[in-house]
C-alpha cells in the first residue's frame, strides 16, 4: 500500500447558479496576460451543450485521455515513436477557433473618433491579431443558458436522445463548472516529451515546469478535459495550478473562495497509488467503484501508518479525517468523477443536480403526492445523461445518488414541518438520521472552514537556518516570461 | 574576404554559439521554446513544417556525418552508384525543404493571426534559411558531386577550424555561391542562440525510457 495525499475539489451542481464569478476570479489572478486571453482555467459551461473548447468530450477528434490495452493504460493519442515523428505538426491540437478568438473592444474610438454624422462605435478587435472582428464567433460560454438550442445543446455527446432538448416539455439545463482535475493518472503528464509536466508528490497538484516546457503541445490534446492550454505568446503550455500559492498558505482556491453559491468543497483524500494503473483497466461502468475503492479511510490505523511512512504529515491526516470531500465522495458516495471513462482518474468530484421543480400535473405529481421519491425515469434531467457525464454510463450509480439526495430533502421537509417523514425513506436510500443531518448541514449552513479543510504544508524538514543557507542572498534575477532575444514586437501593442 | 568568411566568422560564431547558449540556458530558460504557432494557423503549417523538418534534418546529418566520420563517408562515396543515390536523395530532400521554407515564409507574410507573434528574429531566420536552402539547391544542381568534393574540401577545412589551425585555402577558390552557402551557414549558427532556433539544441528523448507519470517531491531527488 503506497498511501499518498491528494487535495481535491468537489462541486455540488445543484447549487451552481452559473454566475461565472469563479471564472472571473481565476482569470483576474492567473490568466489575464498576453497569450492567455483565451484561456479559462476555470470555466462554467451550460449543459447540455458543446462546452469549451467546443466538443471537448469528443475524443475521436481530440484523442485525449487513456485507453485500456491489455495490461496497460496507454495514451489514446499516440505512442512514443509517433510522438517524436509529430513534433513538427501535432495532428490533434485544437485550433484557436475551437476555443474562441479572444476579443476586446476599441473603446478609445468612443472618445477619440473625429466629428461626424454618426455616433462612434467600439468595434470588436481580435486580441490575437489586433484586427477588427466583424462577427464574433464565440467565447468561453457562448452557449450560456442555451440548454434547448439545436445548434449547441443538441450536439452534446452525452444526450441519450437529442430530440429531448428540442421539445419544450422535456428540455432541461444545468451548469457544469470545470477546473483541471489534477488526475491520479494524468495523460498530459504521460504525453510530455520534455517531461515538463509533473504531479507534486505531497498534494497531487499537476503543474507545468515553465523552464522545462519546450512547447511541443502534446499535453494540450492529450488532456481529455482540454485543461492544458497553449500560450501563443510565450510558446509554452499553461494550466490550472490549483491556486497552489494560496493553498500552500492556508487560503482556499480563488474559484472556491469567490463561489457565490458555495457549491465548492476543498479537502484532502488519501489514496493507494499502487492500485491506480490497475483500477483504470476496469470496464467503463466499473470505473467509479474502482476509483472509490482506491480512496482510503483516513481513520484506519493501518492507513495512517502507511501515510506517515510516505511523509504525509499529522496535520494532513487530520485534515483528511475532517475532509468534506472524503465524506461526499466515499462515505456518502454522492460525489462522482467527471467522465471517468477517459481513464485519467480525475480528482474533482460532482454531486449531480436534482431535477427542476416537478410538474404540478401528471405522473410525477402523483408520485410526489405519495410523499416519496420520484422514480429516476421521471426526473427531468435524464439519468442516462448524468450517467454518461459522471459515471461512465452506469445508471445505477447515479440512481443511488438521486435516491439519497431526495431522501435528505424529504426527511428535512418532515423535520421542518414537524411531521417526521417515514424512516424507511432514509433507510431505503442507504442513509441514517445522523448522516442526513450531516449532509443537510454540509449543503446548506456549513461555514467556510467546514467546506474547505486545507492543511498547512509541512515545512518541518526545512529548518529556517537550513533554508536560509540554501537561499542566501542569491542572485537577483528579473523574470522574463516574454521573448527577449534579438527581437522587437512584431505588431503594435494594444 | 576569404579570411573573414573562413577564419574570423567561424570563430566568432563558435564563441557566440557556446557562450550565449550556455548563458541563455542558465539565465533565461523561460524563452526556450519552439514558439509553435499551430494553435493560430494549422492548414499551411502542415504543408510547411512537415516538408521543412523532414527535409532539413536528414540534410543536416548528411553534412555532419562526413565531418565526424570522414573514413566511413569516403568508403560510401567511393562507390559511384551509392554516390548517385546519395546525390539524388540529397537534391530531393533539399527541394522538399525549400518547398517547406517557402510555404512557411508565405504563411508568415499572409496570416494576420500571426502578426503579433512574429518577431524580427523570425523574419531573420526565415531569410537566412531561405538563402541557405536556395544556395544549397543551386549547388546541388550546378556543381554536381557535391557530396564528394564536400568530403575532400570542406571537411578538412572544418577540421582545421576545429584544431585551431585554420586553412581557408581549402575553400578559397570555390565559386561564390559556395561561399555564400558557407557564410550563411555560419550566420545561422551565430544567430541560433539568440532566436527560437535554440529548440533544435534540445532533443526530447528522455521520455522514451521514462515511466508515464512523473512525480516531484519537495526535498527529494
Amino acid at each position: 500500500m503506497d498511501v499518498r495525499a491528494q487535495i481535491v475539489m468537489a462541486f455540488h451542481l445543484d447549487k451552481c447558479i452559473g454566475c461565472h464569478t469563479c471564472s472571473l476570479a481565476c482569470k483576474n489572478i492567473w490568466s489575464d496576460r498576453r497569450g492567455t486571453e483565451y484561456m479559462w482555467w476555470n470555466n462554467v459551461e451550460t449543459r447540455p451543450g458543446v462546452g469549451y473548447p467546443r466538443g471537448w468530450e469528443d475524443q475521436e477528434r481530440y484523442r485525449g485521455g487513456g485507453v485500456a490495452e491489455g495490461k496497460n493504460v496507454n495514451l489514446k493519442s499516440m505512442g512514443k515513436g509517433r510522438t517524436l515523428a509529430s513534433l513538427f505538426f501535432q495532428p490533434n491540437l485544437p485550433r484557436i477557433e475551437d476555443y474562441y478568438e479572444p476579443f476586446d473592444y476599441d473603446y478609445g474610438n468612443l472618445a477619440g473618433a473625429p466629428e461626424g454624422d454618426d455616433q462612434p462605435v467600439a468595434r470588436a478587435l481580435s486580441q490575437v491579431s489586433g484586427q477588427p472582428i466583424e462577427h464574433i464567433q464565440g467565447s468561453a460560454n457562448w452557449d450560456d443558458d442555451l440548454g434547448g438550442s439545436r445548434l449547441y445543446a443538441a450536439s452534446d455527446p452525452n444526450l441519450p436522445d437529442a430530440a429531448i432538448v428540442e421539445s419544450y416539455a422535456t428540455m432541461f439545463m444545468q451548469y457544469l463548472p470545470r477546473i483541471c482535475n489534477h488526475c491520479l493518472h494524468p495523460s498530459c503528464v504521460a504525453s510530455c516529451p520534455s517531461r515538463a509536466l509533473y504531479k507534486r508528490g505531497e498534494d497531487g497538484v499537476v503543474l507545468v515546469d515553465q523552464n522545462t516546457c519546450r512547447g511541443w503541445r502534446f499535453c494540450i490534446s492529450a488532456c481529455p478535459y482540454k485543461k492544458v492550454y497553449f500560450n501563443w505568446k510565450s510558446g509554452k503550455a499553461e494550466k490550472c495550478i490549483f491556486c497552489y500559492p494560496r493553498v500552500e498558505t492556508g487560503q482556499v482556491n480563488a474559484c472556491a473562495q469567490s463561489c457565490v453559491g458555495r457549491i465548492r468543497f476543498v479537502g484532502v483524500l488519501l489514496y493507494d497509488a499502487d492500485g491506480v494503473a490497475e483500477a483504470l483497466l476496469q470496464k467503463d461502468a466499473d470505473l467509479v467503484e474502482a476509483t472509490r475503492a482506491l480512496i482510503l479511510d483516513p481513520k484506519d490505523r493501518e492507513v495512517q501508518k502507511a501515510a506517515a511512512k510516505n511523509g504525509v504529515s499529522e496535520q494532513w491526516i487530520e485534515a483528511a479525517i475532517g475532509s468534506p470531500v472524503y465524506a461526499l465522495v466515499k462515505e456518502f458516495r454522492l460525489a462522482l468523477p467527471l467522465h471517468p471513462e477517459f481513464r485519467t482518474m480525475p480528482m474533482t468530484y460532482y454531486i449531480p443536480s436534482l431535477s427542476p421543480v416537478l410538474s404540478t400535473m401528471g405522473d410525477t405529481y402523483r408520485l410526489m403526492e405519495k410523499g416519496t421519491i420520484s422514480l429516476p425515469e421521471t426526473l427531468r434531467v435524464p439519468v442516462d445523461y448524468l450517467a454518461r457525464l459522471l459515471a461512465g454510463g452506469n445508471r445505477g450509480i447515479v440512481e443511488e445518488v438521486m435516491r439519497k439526495l431526495y431522501a435528505v430533502r424529504v426527511f428535512m421537509r418532515g423535520e421542518n414541518l414537524g411531521q417526521p417523514a417515514d424512516p424507511a425513506i432514509l433507510q431505503q436510500a442507504g442513509l441514517d438520521r445522523e448522516g442526513a443531518l450531516r449532509l443537510y448541514r454540509l449543503f446548506t449552513i456549513a461555514g467556510f472552514n467546514e467546506r474547505n479543510v486545507i492543511p498547512p504544508q509541512q515545512r518541518e524538514g526545512q529548518t529556517p537556518e537550513l533554508r536560509k543557507q540554501e537561499a542566501g542572498f542569491g542572485i537577483l534575477q528579473r523574470v522574463k516570461s516574454e521573448r527577449n532575444d534579438l527581437t522587437r514586437r512584431g505588431g503594435k501593442d494594444d | 574576404m576569404n579570411t573573414f568568411i573562413f577564419v574570423a566568422l567561424p570563430y566568432l560564431v563558435l564563441a557566440l554559439l557556446f557562450l550565449v547558449t550556455i548563458y541563455r540556458y542558465l539565465t533565461n530558460r523561460l524563452t526556450w521554446s519552439a514558439y509553435s504557432t499551430e494553435l493560430l494557423e494549422r492548414r499551411l503549417l502542415y504543408w510547411g513544417s512537415n516538408p521543412w523538418h523532414y527535409g532539413i534534418i536528414p540534410l543536416l546529418l548528411f553534412h555532419l556525418v562526413p565531418f565526424l566520420f570522414p573514413g566511413l563517408a569516403a568508403g560510401f562515396l567511393g562507390n559511384q552508384q551509392t554516390l548517385l543515390v546519395l546525390e539524388s536523395l540529397g537534391l530531393g530532400l533539399a527541394l522538399l525543404a525549400l518547398l517547406g521554407i517557402l510555404i512557411l515564409t508565405l504563411r508568415r507574410v499572409n496570416t494576420a493571426m500571426l502578426k503579433r507573434s512574429t518577431y524580427f528574429s523570425d523574419w531573420l531566420i526565415l531569410f537566412l534559411l531561405l538563402v541557405q536552402v536556395g544556395s544549397g539547391v543551386y549547388i546541388a544542381v550546378a556543381l554536381r558531386w557535391g557530396s564528394l568534393w564536400y568530403l575532400h574540401a570542406a571537411v578538412p577545412y572544418f577540421w582545421s577550424i576545429w584544431s585551431a589551425n585554420p586553412q581557408p585555402e581549402y575553400l578559397a577558390d570555390l565559386p561564390a555561391v559556395v561561399k555564400v552557402h558557407a557564410a550563411c551557414a555560419f550566420l545561422i549558427l551565430g544567430v541560433l542562440p539568440f532566436t527560437k532556433l535554440v529548440h533544435l539544441l534540445y532533443l526530447p528523448i528522455d521520455f522514451l525510457k521514462d515511466q508515464p507519470i512523473l512525480y516531484r517531491w519537495r526535498g527529494r531527488e
